[in-house]
């Protein structure tokens, strides 16, 4: 017994200084330390214009550390937000500047997953416990609205008065931010689909790099894939030996949020969700079915993918063994970090007669709760965010104002600048429904049961069909 | 009246007992001893467990939307919605292989590790304590240790598998073993605690039967059918209805793992169900009534349950 | 322990244990040792094929990085989640231990209808009373404080019918000895009954800090910030959006909120078998 206590005890007095040392030998970020200088400086990532690097890409997390509880003054604002990983960084960066810069006021922000993030909105507006201000996506927007507890936003627009030009937002991200005639939030960012391709796999292939060669038919891109798709003894998937069992890199994953690949589709092949009248749901259409098919036969005829279950993307993308990766402006900044990996954006794919990509606006939203002097220092933070819209871009998302737009350099933001243009031209964006994530979650069954080949195309999408309109019904 | 009796037709006081008041008497005191000991506990049961559970049998008669100020009386409404929804039905089949499998995985790993720990060999404290860690384990933990392990394409297993010409195994990804995966899973996580209560009840058999039984010419196998499980019965019988109740509300493993209850719905669970009812559609009447119909298949198979094991067990 | 002899020679069957012991470990050790290693890896390393078990180039940067990490404030989770286990044992043991003697040792009027109530609501799930409880604690202004995290529950049925089971066995000239000193009923209850219950007690607190630690779903739903958020809580929320990213970064925040538990146990666990063997819920 002796020797079991002593032993423990040791166990516990090693495990407790290393966790200690750690720590200690770190340094706890100083709570109040506000984040100098200029993005350009600071931000590593421009790396990712030049396919062959040179450097090695540092992550930023090591070159300052990031603050949840920023500034220092006595007006406090309390700001929820979803945007983990790299973009959420980027953010905090630009209010520690904006803390700087008014002393006045100090904010505590809470980066919150987005399904989570949703749900816990819901539950603290119950509780009375919401935050001052949160940023969500203007697809959210119909149902905060429903609830009544969204500040109507329209007198910070010139033209109820305030200070942000209605006509240097697009027509589709203005859309996007009205429920009922009133306007609810302001707008952060477009954020949407693209590919990221491995430039190395495509030069092996022997395909060019440049995105203006990219096909613009679906036999032609499965062509694309076919090349990309390599088993383990070299052979792609247009030879005859090919080895569909034992692949080695594969030319697409269509288990990356298939939802807004989705969208996405339906939108080339001319369907839609919903109806014009917002109360039938048609993505059971002979559009739907046909978009949807489609990517099943690239995992189970043409053998250019693997099935959605069990499948890491973005994984795998950083391992080297997915060739393109559906996935957005998000993604700059990650694919940046992965040595080794050389990659760039190029538009959504086309698989119908006409081109389409989905995209989603970040928009800051203020409770109807938040009054007198929070209200005051909410809408200043939200203006200097605004105003400071071109430093948001480094985190890979385009910015919404079109005159920031239009400073953004090509040699430092070829994504965002690339993407952003397919947005203006040929985006859609989620339906427009208090109900979209109710809806959104049986179209992701739908999807996941026909990919994983438990369904017929038609079989998914009529079942869903029918859920989402009971669920439309139910409003 | 104690004690007045007639003799030869007079009335005779034999005794007269000393009527001692109610607060007085030994009964009433300790009762009242009794109920002072029950109070704290009786009061939190009642505030957030009795209270709770009689508002949400009210709200299942009713449709209310988290937000919404309306809340509409439907009678059955809910009962019958649910009782029509073949997605219900088959998150419940889902759950009772789910629950089924899992204990009875549980139990005979269990049951194995405590005979090996428990017997006369060196180390059997260290495997004792490491067969309970995966247990000390939060739900999420495990999602993310079995998520990548379990990956088809490029997870450890199937490339382990590889080696022995298994061709890979799409555990997350195949309808028609998901379930299976996420019960094996779920045994390796769990089967730490029934060891520990084993481990308990064979302790608790004593020296002399197996003696008795070795004289007599037993041999292993007769020994442990014989003798070791009549008495651990019991424990197995504790393990099975705890185990049951715990795993058919199985909710992390799901939604972690399978991201949610997939693929499709193949791995979608009662709670799972409930979740995207209560939390998702933010249909809370709905809701309290599918935690309602879930409590009642529990009882059920819980009395099944004791109907078949217990026998002659004192509690 | 318990030996069983076989006619076969002692020590054929030892083998067949060894061996049977020795493949269970190593099921169970792999994944663990699996996750360590990777906890270890740099984002790279990790997305390799074919799988590494070990690093070929360790580091210690995820380590660094989700202790600096700003939105990942683990010190905090930690504090929060030890704090309200712990407050929330230390209820349990308060309020069970006097209810579990009155049900083993006195009599009293709905003695049985009282146990039946409590038998039945095991078989209740936890969801049917979140959302009434979530409504009240709104109601009282708790929401989002540690009150919230620790009160309900605390009325813990199990802990009533372990420590009620361990009692009952207890042998009652102890307290027959206090009885005839003149102790009333909690005389009876601190000499008699508590005094042996050491391992029971010890048992009963692990289970129960163990499932409130590690517990995911009503903290999730009642704590809204950073101040009161629990362990599980903060992981599972950097998880499901770092997970595909960082994801030695979320191990080693894992690893490193596994350990205090971790410790605990292999501390008290002789204690804890103790405790269960002597509720006589293996059997008698």
């Amino acid at each position: 017994m002796k020797n079991n206590v002593v032993k423990a005890i040791v166990g516990l007095v090693v495990v407790l200084a290393i966790v200690l040392g750690i720590w200690y030998a770190v340094g706890r970020p100083p709570a109040e330390e506000p984040v100098a200088g200029v993005p350009e400086e600071e931000v590593p990532v421009d790396e990712e214009v030049v396919p062959v690097g040179e450097e090695v890409v540092e992550e930023p997390v090591e070159e300052e550390p990031i603050i949840t509880e920023i500034g220092t003054g006595d007006l406090h604002v309390s700001f929820w937000n979803g945007l983990t990983g790299s973009d959420g960084v980027t953010l905090n960066e630009m209010l520690a500047q904006f803390a700087q810069d008014n002393p006045d006021i100090s904010i505590t922000v809470e980066i919150i997953a987005w399904d989570t993030l949703y749900m816990k909105l819901q539950t603290a507006f119950v509780a009375g416990t919401q935050p001052d201000m949160f940023l969500a996506h203007a697809s959210g927007v119909p149902m905060f609205a429903e609830f009544g507890v969204l500040r109507d936003l329209g007198d910070q627009f010139t033209s109820g008065g305030g200070w942000l030009a209605d006509d240097d937002i697009s027509e589709t991200t203005m859309y996007g931010l009205i429920w009922d005639g009133v306007k609810y939030a302001i707008p952060l960012d477009n954020h949407g689909r693209g590919l990221w391709i491995n430039t190395d796999m495509f030069e092996a292939a022997g395909i060019s790099t440049d995105p203006a060669t990219a096909p613009t038919t679906f036999e032609g891109w499965v062509e694309l894939f076919q090349k990309l798709t390599i088993d383990v003894n070299g052979n792609n998937a247009l030879s005859p030996d090919f080895d569909p069992a034992n692949v080695a890199q594969w030319g697409f994953a269509v288990g990356e949020w298939p939802n807004v690949n989705f969208m996405a589709a339906l939108a080339q092949h001319g369907g839609s969700f919903l109806s014009e009248d917002g109360t039938t749901v048609t993505i059971n259409s002979e559009a739907g079915i046909k978009a949807l098919q489609q990517v099943i036969d690239l995992v189970y005829e043409y053998n250019v993918s693997p099935p959605a279950a069990g499948f890491d993307s973005w994984a795998s993308f950083g391992g080297g063994t997915l060739a393109v990766i559906p996935t957005g402006t998000w993604f700059r900044n990650w694919a940046a970090l992965q040595e080794g990996i050389n990659s760039m954006a190029w538009p959504n794919w086309q698989q119908g007669p006409a081109p389409s990509t989905w995209f989603g606006t970040h928009a800051f939203m203020i409770p109807a709760a938040t009054e007198g002097e929070d209200l005051e220092a909410v809408t200043r933070v939200i203006q200097w965010v605004t105003e400071n819209q071109a430093w948001w871009a480094t985190s890979g998302q385009v910015p919404a104002l079109m005159s920031v737009q239009e400073t953004l350099s090509a040699e430092e933001f070829p994504s965002n600048i690339l993407l952003g243009q397919t947005f203006t031209e040929y985006g859609v964006q989620d339906p427009r429904s208090p109900i979209v994530r109710e809806m959104l979650t049986h179209l992701g069954v739908a999807l996941s049961e026909a990919l994983n080949d438990m369904k017929t195309a038609e079989q998914a999408l009529n079942d869903a069909a029918v859920l989402m309109q009971q669920a439309l019904d139910r409003q | 009246m104690a004690g007045i009796e007639t003799y030869q037709n007079k009335k005779v006081i034999l005794s007269k007992e000393r009527t001692v008041p109610f607060y007085l008497k030994l009964k009433t005191r300790e009762a009242v001893a009794a109920y002072i000991f029950l109070a704290p506990f009786l009061i939190f049961f009642s505030v957030f467990f009795i209270r709770a559970t009689i508002t949400s049998i009210r709200l299942s008669f009713f449709d209310w939307r988290l937000l919404r100020p309306d809340i509409t009386f439907i009678g059955f409404g809910n009962y019958i919605e649910l009782l029509n929804d073949s997605i219900w039905w088959s998150a419940v089949q889902n759950t009772l292989f789910f629950a089924i499998m899992t204990v009875i995985g549980a139990t005979i790993f269990g049951l194995a590790a405590a005979l090996a720990v428990t017997r006369p060999i060196r180390g059997g404290e260290f495997f004792r304590v490491l067969f309970y860690v995966p247990q000390l384990m939060s739900v999420g933990a495990i999602g993310l240790i079995w998520n990548w392990l379990l990956n088809t394409q490029f997870g450890t297993i199937n490339y382990f598998l590889s080696f022995f010409g298994i061709a890979s195994v799409n555990w997350l990804g195949n309808p028609d073993i998901v379930m299976q995966s996420l019960s094996m899973v779920t045994i390796w996580w769990t089967f730490g605690f029934p060891m520990l209560i084993y481990i308990a009840g064979l302790q608790n058999i004593p020296e002399q039967l197996y003696e008795a039984a070795r004289i007599d010419g037993a041999n292993a196998w007769q020994t442990l059918v014989y003798i070791t499980l009549p008495l651990l019965r019991p424990a197995i019988l504790f393990v099975m209805v705890t185990g049951f109740i715990g795993h058919f509300q199985v909710f992390g493993q799901p939604q972690i793992i399978t991201a949610g209850g997939g693929p499709g719905r193949a791995s979608w669970t009662v709670i799972i169900y409930l979740f995207q009812n209560a939390w998702v559609a933010f249909r809370m009447g709905f809701g309290t009534a599918i935690a309602m119909a879930i409590a009642m298949i529990m009882a059920v198979v819980t009395l099944i349950q004791f109907k078949l094991i217990n026998r002659n067990v004192e509690y | 322990m318990s030996v069983i002899k076989t006619s076969v020679s002692r020590n054929t069957w030892k083998i067949w244990v060894y061996l049977f012991l020795f493949i269970l470990a190593i099921l169970i050790l792999f994944p663990l040792v699996n996750t360590v290693s990777q906890s270890f890896m740099t984002n790279q390393e990790v997305n390799v094929f074919p799988p590494r078990i070990f690093p070929f180039e360790p580091t210690i940067q995820s380590y660094i990085q989700v202790v600096t990490q700003g939105d990942v404030r683990l010190d905090l989770w930690l504090r929060n989640s030890l704090v309200a286990a712990s407050g929330y044992t230390l209820l349990v043991l308060l309020i069970c231990s006097p209810a579990a003697y009155a049900f083993s040792r006195l009599n009293f009027p709905g003695k049985k209808i009282l146990f039946a109530i409590l038998m039945v609501t095991i078989m209740i799930p936890g969801q049917v009373t979140l959302i009434p409880n979530f409504l009240l604690l709104r109601d009282l202004r708790w929401l989002d404080t540690f009150y919230a995290l620790v009160l309900p529950g605390a009325a813990n049925v199990f802990g009533l019918f372990l420590l009620r089971q361990f009692f009952m066995q207890i042998p009652r000239d102890i307290e027959e000895a206090v009885v005839l000193d003149g102790g009333g009923y909690f005389a009876r209850f601190r000499h008699a009954i508590l005094p042996s219950s050491g391992n029971v007690l010890a048992a009963l607190s692990i289970f129960v800090f163990l499932g409130h630690y590690n517990d995911l779903f009503w903290p999730l739903i009642v704590t809204n910030t950073l101040e009161t958020r629990t362990l599980p809580v903060g992981l599972s929320i950097i998880q499901s959006s770092y997970a595909g990213q960082f994801r030695p970064m979320i191990l080693a925040g894992a690893v490193l909120s596994f350990i205090p538990i971790l410790v605990v146990f292999i501390f008290f666990q002789r204690q804890i078998i103790k405790g269960v063997v002597t509720t006589g819920m293996g059997g008698r």
